[in-house]
């Protein structure tokens, strides 16, 4: 395994922060109280403490900046069929459900049950475009020690977060020391798929991979994180993706503002800005990840699209127009579109978070056309389907007969994203009004 | 054997652990934690038991509501013939089951029990089931599961209130036991099967079982106190349930006869119940409006006879899962015909492996039956994301076997095609 060659730069570059971790101990709560009960005679005890979690007060219902940076261990990305799976831990902490509704009240936080155990995460691509795969999969986690199961099978939730973008993972309760095998199954992937990936991800695979549970594991997880000052609590903007990729993980990059190119801006973007697209340099290496790299699910910019950008009715005062936050993208494909039902043309809507275009996966959306205000179509809407392409990457579609210019195109989105969300994003992507757009003129 | 250590449980939960050791050893100490129980003798005159092996419920005793209610203590013991049968093995297997009848009535203070036959044991005869047995073999029904089958030639059902009658029942057909209820065993089932101990499986279900488990890995301490399930909730409504003739074979030699469907799974039932919210697992188990209308209760006391699912709450399936959530049992209905629900589940929970689960046992008229519900319950064509999708990412099949179940006159080794 590579783990062991991980580890030992892990050791050298904690050992090197042995200052870090001190400075940071007044931010750590010693969250003994919960598990006082059942870690008495354990040996090992005493260093499972959990970071704080600080929330912020009256969050905006927009993406924001989070109260701290969480550090994590990651694992040797594993190839299995053509799948490429990029294990992650760090340290229980809460993370919120969306509960199926439309709302604040329909999302949910859930806190660790205890504080010794992981948030194990993993990133899931394609070997061969690089395309992580936002997938609704139905992946079963099973953990083992010394070759007895731990638990009972478990999969684990898609989620969001500023600094990974997609990826699965989940809280997991862990109660000794040593190491753990961890096998996930990947059934077929059901997602509809098209360009060079149709008729991808049909067989099942199964990833295994083993990581310590230790001291040495707690106090890097731990004494990596990073808080923010508290005036920059609940600002809007978002953290920069993580950079998985030149070092394998360098945790005190995230503390060196001015060494890690990512961060020159503080690793926050400015809303003003209404820049959506500024960046485009997060997936500029797909298909060519280096040992060890891990792609960030980051969507093309919107310039990167093809076709006819419809344009918002109502102003709106960033690049692409938000509904609960989430930049919506539309396009229309002509017909002849290799994505388009014979002559028709091809709406093609990318639902993006702000700032890191991370793509907006599991929505349900509808949409309708009038026409000098006559419906034109199917006047209950029609379906888009949730696709993902080899070029455009995560997108609602849907094949339209021909459209002109003028015609009214109202987006509603009968569900939000359900994946569950990171700290920064619980407040937004939830009540998610419609977006009417017109098709321009002939350039 | 090693028995459990009886100071570390409760009585109950001794007695459960006692029914999924099974044996000699664990029937005694069975007996010696029961001590006496007056167990009601069964009957000299077998013509005075019901012609279908399934017919229990009116045998079973029934909640506040009126539904039926299961025995507590289940046992399937997996059979493979030694020999091919003759009629002097049927002879010799009707003797023993006419034993058990004779030892204990017909009911859950009882004994009530049933055996079934796989496709593999019919595969010996020359001539296929008749047309009207429905009974191909079991294949997996999702792309994410990857289930043993059960490939062996018959599964006794042995099920009673009492841990002490299936341990005693069993160690008459197979062990050393030779006093049922004081009854003499004088023909059992050696020669004939073989035991498969390693597939054995047992559980219980009703209130407050569930709740009594949380030493076993897997079954966190918020299980609620009264729920008859693990997954937190009642089953079992008359209105949700096939009723015993919907699902019983009326023509053709095998008429009387059932088929029967054990889907063996494991839960995942600590994100179940320490991560999803109470209306959130209402939701997911019943349907959306359960949750919004607040119909269930804690585990299912606000539901009586039926799940609550009216023929609205089934149409709103497909637009419930565009708007983030639908419930296992609202897509399960969707099967539901003008004869109402085309199964009678028999299911109970389980701690086999020291991993709770459920088997879920179902009869039904022919095996398409379970298979369209089943399917109906994946789901695969609502637009809903797999972990709001149900109880589908909390249930991990690990076995899959198809029986028929053959009325009494033919429970004895039956013939493709009986005269």
């Amino acid at each position: 395994m590579h783990d062991h060659d991980l580890d030992r730069r892990t050791f050298v570059q904690r050992t090197g922060a042995a200052t870090g971790i001190l400075a940071l101990a007044g931010c750590l709560e010693t969250d003994d109280d919960t598990d006082e009960d059942e870690d008495t005679g354990d040996p090992s005890n005493g260093d499972d403490a959990v970071p704080r979690f600080p929330e912020v007060e009256d969050p905006p219902a927009a993406v924001y900046r989070p109260t701290h940076r969480e550090s994590m261990r990651m694992l040797e990305p594993i190839t299995a069929g053509e799948y490429t799976l990029a294990p992650m831990l760090s340290y229980p902490h809460p993370f919120w459900l969306v509960t199926g509704g439309a709302g604040e009240d329909d999302i949910e936080r859930v806190d660790p049950e205890q504080g010794r155990g992981v948030h194990m995460m993993f990133t899931l691509w394609d070997d061969e475009t690089g395309i992580v795969l936002p997938v609704d999969t139905s992946a079963t986690i099973t953990i083992s020690q010394n070759g007895e199961r731990i638990g009972s099978p478990h999969s684990p939730w898609p989620m969001i977060s500023q600094e990974m973008g997609f990826h699965f993972g989940d809280n997991i309760p862990l109660e000794d020391d040593g190491t753990y095998t961890v096998d996930v199954e990947l059934p077929p992937i059901p997602t509809h798929t098209t360009g060079d990936l149709e008729g991808r991800f049909t067989d099942s695979e199964t990833v295994t991979f083993e990581f310590e549970y230790d001291r040495a594991f707690r106090e890097q997880v731990v004494g990596g994180v990073e808080y923010f000052d508290e005036s920059e609590w609940g600002e809007r903007g978002a953290l920069e993706p993580m950079d998985h990729g030149h070092d394998d993980h360098d945790d005190d990059g995230h503390h060196d503002h001015d060494g890690d190119g990512h961060h020159d801006d503080d690793g926050h973007h400015d809303d003003d800005n209404g820049h959506d697209d500024d960046d485009g340099h997060h997936n500029d290496d797909n298909g060519h990840h280096d040992h060890g790299h891990v792609p960030y699910s980051a969507l093309p910019p919107a310039d990167a699209y093809p076709g006819t950008r419809l344009e918002p009715t109502d102003e709106a005062d960033t690049d692409l127009p938000r509904s609960g936050d989430a930049a919506i993208f539309a396009t229309l494909l002509e017909s002849g579109s290799r994505l388009a039902d014979g002559d028709d043309q091809y709406l093609l809507v990318s639902p993006r978070t702000p700032y890191n275009r991370v793509p907006l996966a599991d929505m349900a959306m509808q949409v309708t056309v009038e026409r000098d205000g006559e419906p034109v179509g199917d006047a209950d809407g029609t379906r888009l389907v949730q696709t993902l392409d080899s070029e455009y990457d995560l997108h609602y579609g849907a094949s339209l007969a021909a459209l002109q210019s003028g015609d009214a195109i109202t987006i509603t989105f009968e569900s939000p994203p359900q994946v569950a969300r990171h700290q920064g994003y619980e407040t937004a992507f939830l009540e998610m009004p419609p977006l009417e757009f017109t098709v321009p003129e002939e350039p | 054997m090693t028995l459990p250590d009886r100071s570390a449980l409760s009585r109950r939960d001794y007695l459960r652990t006692l029914v999924a050791i099974g044996g000699a050893t664990a029937l005694s100490a069975c007996v010696s934690e029961s001590g006496a129980i007056d167990i009601p003798a069964g009957t000299d005159d077998p013509d005075s038991l019901p012609d279908r092996q399934h017919a229990w419920n009116d045998s079973l005793s029934r909640d506040d509501d009126g539904n039926v209610q299961p025995p507590d203590h289940h046992v399937l013991v997996p059979l493979a013939l030694l020999d091919e049968p003759t009629d002097e093995t049927r002879a010799q297997l009707e003797d023993a089951f006419r034993t058990l009848e004779r030892a204990y009535e017909w009911s859950t203070d009882g004994l009530l029990f049933t055996i079934g036959y796989t496709p593999a044991y019919f595969e010996r005869f020359d001539d296929a089931l008749p047309e009207s047995v429905d009974l191909p073999k079991p294949t997996a029904l999702t792309a994410s599961e990857d289930p043993a089958i059960d490939e062996f030639d018959a599964l006794l059902h042995l099920a009673s209130d009492h841990s002490q009658v299936v341990l005693e029942a069993e160690e008459g057909l197979f062990g050393d036991h030779d006093d049922l209820n004081g009854v003499a065993v004088e023909t059992d089932l050696t020669g004939v099967f073989e035991r498969l101990e390693d597939q054995r499986r047992t559980g219980f279900v009703g209130a407050g079982l569930p709740a009594e488990h949380t030493d076993v890995s897997g079954v966190p301490d918020s299980v609620p106190e009264d729920a008859p399930f693990f997954m937190g909730f009642r089953s079992g409504f008359e209105g949700s349930q096939a009723t015993e003739d919907r699902v019983t074979i009326e023509d053709g030699p095998f008429a009387g006869a059932t088929t029967q469907h054990v889907e063996s799974l494991e839960t995942q039932l600590r994100t179940w119940f320490e991560q999803d919210s109470h209306p959130m697992r209402v939701r997911k188990m019943f349907s959306p409006e359960h949750a919004d209308e607040n119909l269930v209760g804690d585990v299912g006391e606000k539901l009586t006879t039926t799940n609550g699912l009216t023929d609205e709450r089934i149409d709103a399936t497909e637009a419930d899962a565009r708007r983030g959530v639908v419930g296992h049992a609202q897509k399960a209905a969707r099967a539901r015909d003008d004869d109402g629900p085309p199964l009678l589940r028999r299911d109970f929970n389980t701690v086999d492996g020291d991993r709770p689960g459920v088997h879920f046992l179902s009869l039904q008229h022919g095996i398409d039956d379970f298979v369209r519900v089943r399917e109906a319950m994946i789901g695969d064509d609502l637009d809903v994301m797999h972990a709001n999708n149900g109880i589908l990412s909390y249930i991990f099949v690990t076995r899959r076997g198809n029986f028929l179940l053959p009325p009494r006159s033919l429970r004895a080794l039956p013939r493709a095609t009986p005269q």
